[in-house]
């Protein structure tokens, strides 16, 4: 098999998602996109261009959880770094 | 080792740490070691009254594990340069 | 490599040593002491040690003396200005005092965390560490 382009181990599918835009979900209630270009063997990775989404559980002072209790907050960053221990997934973008 | 170096390159320049427990700190990065433990000089606690604590603190260590994000200044990294020095790194690793 | 003296762990802490510092650890203490010695690791050994608790303005301290505290369980040490330390508008009071809002305080945040990551593992499929009360 073609090693530049086959995926034979997971880290080749990072490698093919360089330069374009990944989907990221973190532990800590968060997501990000951006443009990958970096990454290492603990899976800490530099993007650009990056789109955070931090989900917002309401909770009421009585301690009850509403139905719709669920809202995001939307943050842009030009240039992250991240972490790797706190990656839950990185999805690449769909290729038609 | 790559992070690390690129993490190098920056010293002297003035970056965003984000904290797993959501303190985020602005200073200029002083030093950087392996693990990737970041010494900032000339902070700014961003929400300082939530963080009473660091109200006397200027210069602080910050242990590379408890990282969740650091804001690089986009200026002053080249992405066409992280990805190739990426590519390389990931087929010197298969190498192995 | 090896030469780069800044770009180590000694390199950075090393004028650190014999000043009063701040150390944050991952449950949310917060300790003041002087550091006498660390490693690579970032083991630190703090003497004179107090811990300190705030909550709104006020804060309290208790003496709690001579540490050596495992690396992994710190999260920032922080160099105390001590020209600023004495103009921080924070009024001291006794731990006696303090130490009931703060309890609460933890136990409220800890409450809701958990609640918050129920929620979230049910409906949208994070796992539930915010549990155990931090994200490390």
């Amino acid at each position: 098999m073609d090693s530049s382009s086959g995926i034979q181990e997971p880290f080749d599918l990072i490698r093919l998602s360089l330069s374009e835009r990944v989907f990221v979900k973190l532990r800590g209630d968060r997501e990000l996109t951006g443009i990958l270009h970096a990454y290492d063997g603990h899976m800490n990775l530099i993007l650009s261009d990056v789109e955070e989404t931090i989900l917002i559980v309401d909770q009421p002072e009585d301690g009850s959880v509403p139905k719709n209790a669920i809202n995001v907050a939307k943050r842009k960053m030009n240039m992250l770094f991240v972490r790797g221990d706190g990656v839950i997934l990185v999805s690449p973008p769909s290729r038609a | 080792m790559l992070i690390f170096s690129v993490f190098k390159t920056l010293t002297d320049q003035t970056v965003t740490v984000e904290l797993k427990n959501d303190l985020s700190i602005t200073g200029v990065l002083k030093s950087v070691d392996q693990f990737l433990n970041i010494r900032l000089d000339s902070i700014k606690v961003l929400d300082e009254a939530r963080h009473p604590h660091m109200i006397a603190v200027k210069n602080c260590f910050i242990r590379g594990s408890v990282v969740r994000y650091v804001q690089l200044p986009a200026e002053n990294v080249d992405t066409q340069l992280l990805e190739d020095a990426t590519r390389r790194e990931a087929a010197s690793q298969v190498k192995r | 490599m090896d030469s780069l003296i800044p770009f180590t762990t000694s390199g950075s802490l090393v004028d650190c040593v014999d000043r009063k510092m701040l150390v944050v650890l991952r449950d949310g203490r917060k300790l003041q002491g002087v550091l006498r010695s660390y490693d690579q690791f970032a083991n630190l050994v703090l003497e004179d040690t107090v811990e300190r608790i705030y909550h709104q303005d006020v804060f309290a301290e208790l003496h709690r003396g001579l540490f050596l505290i495992r690396g992994e369980n710190v999260v920032l040490l922080g160099e105390i200005d001590l020209d600023q330390e004495d103009e921080v508008p924070l009024r001291q009071v006794e731990w006696s005092v303090l130490e009931a809002y703060h309890k609460k305080e933890v136990a409220d945040r800890k409450h809701r965390d958990e609640a918050k990551a129920q929620v979230l593992f049910e409906r949208k499929g994070f796992c539930k560490e915010g549990g155990e009360g931090d994200g490390y």
